[in-house]
């Protein structure tokens, strides 16, 4: 393995009765692409905040290459949520600028960086607009831009495909790749099997707060003794997904009696039947 | 400029901006609250002058119901604002009885009815009006004053016609001399104390009304718009962050605050060019204190503010929850304006709102009473200090992140 850019040593993150991740350990070098394929509520988007430093684990301990906390070394982190987090009142330049100052980054180094990147993207002509009427592919490319204009040596991606046209989804898994090529670390998030093995170098396959499998697609495949990736995760994951928001908290029982107050109830699937 | 700071005034800057660029945002919190005073202390008494003069040029139409009316009630009614017709007066047995001309004034075909009868020596009268039409209301006012004038007469008469002097029967205790002199408070003090009646409510509210938006939108608003994850995951401590967008809802609510003392302090002086109200005259140790006392009540209430909003999920759950708390202020704030000064207990001065209310009413008085001054700055820095630790203890918080959405 080239040199290791992220350890986690067995992390543990719970929000109160729900174990969100339990016991992961993992070792990420310079230059991979690691994708996280998991179903929704497997604790991917967990696991990736908890890298980005948002959370905090439970037990274990999570550092970067030089033993720097994550928490301590954010700006060598290149972060995009799911939701994008785009301010629309900005313009996208605006927007990238934020957080390129907040990275401690000159505009004008920033503003190099973008321009480079943005023409990988062609999103040039589109910096000086306001972000408001971006379609969600233009929004996925800002948060990317936005990501690298500190030049970060890791990037953290969540889902950044998800809800992009085809030519979208093309563009930003050929920056990843190119990313790559840089030496930059990338992790990112999909449910999309495809994907993860177009883009990435290696896959870990999470399941409901445990990595099931971690390796390169071949080794998967070896692993579970299947042919196709796809098999591969059906494997590995046959126990059925849970189905909470880990992190959502649980409602108090005023609120819960309260809101039943107003909550029809559905019928079992008995009562459906003798109706019919 | 150390790191620290830059990404304080960074955010802060942001915030601004993205304040700035929302016309809406603009026109409820800088625009209205510079335009409040004026239209209350200006505009609306001149619409009250315009509507008291157009009243003024109505003719009314007014019946008066009398058998055998006393000369002197029908000088009274001869005016030119009165059209008068007088007919005899119908049988009834109290004055006020419900007739057809209950249904005539219904229909607007007369504005007052006045029935008037002999009673021994005495005169009884009644008027009918509609008291939902204005033009009924200027009606019966009218014959009232008319009435009045008829009874003054009559009294007089009756007084003379005894061998006595009217004017002394009638007003056997009299006033001597100019009752603005009689007073030892200056103008300017006296227009301090009219100005703490309603200053000190109107300030606290607006404090806390103006500060609700922006505090909403910086944090359930970013919560629920997901563009808080993104800012956690930055090289900022989190205390950054509150601070930052204190210090941009601080700014906001102050802009407020100011402009709104701007068109305050201006509308006193246009009425103070009319002998209205005079100029309240403050000492600048006065006008000084004022300042911390607004001050110490903003870090305050922008703090619990964000606070509030930073434990909701939603925009929508955040007002709900600092909608109804303008009440925390506004219910102290009119139980402090009957609140006496004279000789007040120390522990008022000490009760969260109440003490900077009562503060602001008493040196709008240009009274400093240092011990006074002593709790109210202590017990508000301390309520400060909490406000502020209860919202970096929100903004700590690692569900922050997560949205409805």
């Amino acid at each position: 393995m080239t040199q290791p850019m992220l350890v986690a040593e067995r992390v543990s993150k719970a929000f109160g009765d729900v174990r969100a991740l339990e016991d992961v350990s993992l070792t990420i070098g310079e230059g991979e692409i690691v994708g996280l394929v998991g179903s929704n509520g497997a604790g991917k988007t967990t696991l990736l905040r908890l890298l980005a430093g948002v959370y905090r684990p439970t037990a274990g301990s999570l550092s970067l290459g030089d033993g720097t906390d994550v928490a301590e070394g954010r700006r060598q982190l290149g972060v995009v949520p799911e939701a994008t987090g785009l301010y629309s009142r900005l313009t996208a330049w605006e927007n990238i600028r934020y957080h390129s100052r907040l990275h401690g980054v000159p505009d004008d180094v920033a503003w190099t960086r973008t321009q480079h990147y943005a023409r990988l993207l062609d999103m040039l002509p589109y910096l000086g607009r306001h972000t408001k009427g971006f379609s969600r592919g233009m929004r996925q490319k800002t948060a990317l831009l936005r990501a690298l204009a500190h030049h970060p040596s890791m990037l953290l991606l969540d889902e950044p495909t998800a809800g992009l046209d085809v030519t979208s989804a093309r563009t930003v898994k050929q920056l990843v790749r190119s990313l790559g090529d840089e030496g930059k670390t990338v992790i990112y998030s999909t449910h999309q099997l495809a994907e993860a093995e177009q883009v990435c170098t290696r896959i870990i396959i999470i399941h409901n707060g445990e990595v099931r499998a971690d390796g390169t697609p071949e080794e998967l495949l070896a692993l579970t003794q299947t042919a196709s990736l796809e098999e591969a995760y059906v494997a590995l994951s046959s126990d059925r997904a849970r189905s909470v928001d880990e992190a959502e908290k649980p409602l108090s029982a005023w609120s819960r009696r309260w809101r039943g107050l107003f909550t029809p109830r559905t019928p079992t699937s008995t009562e459906v039947s003798e109706d019919e | 400029m150390s790191e620290r700071r830059r990404r304080v005034t960074t955010i802060a800057k942001k915030e601004l901006v993205e304040f700035v660029r929302d016309w809406r945002t603009i026109v409820a919190i800088l625009v209205i609250p510079v335009l409040m005073f004026p239209v209350l202390f200006i505009l609306f008494p001149l619409l009250l002058q315009a509507e008291a003069e157009e009243l003024d040029s109505l003719v009314v139409r007014v019946e008066l119901q009398a058998n055998d009316p006393p000369s002197m009630l029908l000088h009274a009614l001869e005016q030119p604002g009165i059209d008068l017709v007088v007919v005899e007066l119908p049988a009834l047995e109290n004055l006020t009885d419900a007739t057809s001309d209950v249904e005539r004034l219904r229909a607007g075909q007369l504005d007052a009815l006045l029935r008037v009868r002999a009673n021994n020596s005495t005169w009884e009268y009644a008027t009918l009006h509609l008291s939902t039409s204005e033009q009924s209301n200027e009606a019966r006012a009218r014959v009232l004053s008319a009435v009045a004038d008829w009874e003054r007469n009559e009294t007089t008469t009756r007084i003379e016609s005894a061998g006595l002097n009217a004017n002394n029967t009638l007003n056997p205790v009299v006033w001597n001399g100019s009752i603005a002199d009689a007073d030892a408070a200056s103008k300017g003090e006296q227009a301090g104390l009219a100005l703490s009646l309603f200053i000190p409510l109107v300030l606290a509210v607006w404090t806390f009304s103006s500060a609700i938006q922006p505090s909403i939108d910086m944090t359930a608003g970013e919560r629920e718009r997901g563009t808080l994850e993104a800012l956690l995951g930055l090289p900022c401590t989190r205390m950054e962050l509150l601070l930052g967008k204190w210090l941009a809802v601080a700014t906001i609510t102050a802009a407020g605050v100011l402009l709104q003392i701007a068109g305050l302090i201006f509308a006193i002086g246009y009425l103070a060019t009319s002998d209205i109200i005079a100029v309240p005259s403050l000492s600048m140790a006065v006008v000084l204190l004022l300042c911390v006392a607004v001050l110490l009540f903003a870090i305050t209430v922008v703090a619990i503010e964000l606070a509030l909003a930073m434990r909701s999920h939603s925009v929508k759950e955040a007002g709900s929850v600092l909608g109804p708390a303008v009440l925390l202020i506004l219910f102290p704030a009119l139980f402090t304006q009957v609140i006496n000064l004279d000789n007040i207990e120390m522990f008022w001065f000490a009760i969260p709102v109440v003490n900077v209310l009562l503060a602001l009413r008493e040196l709008l008085l240009n009274r400093v009473v240092l011990s006074h001054v002593a709790v109210w700055f202590l017990s508000s820095a301390l309520y400060a200090t909490l406000a502020a630790v209860y919202a970096a203890r929100q903004f700590k918080r690692e569900d922050i992140v997560t949205t409805l959405s």
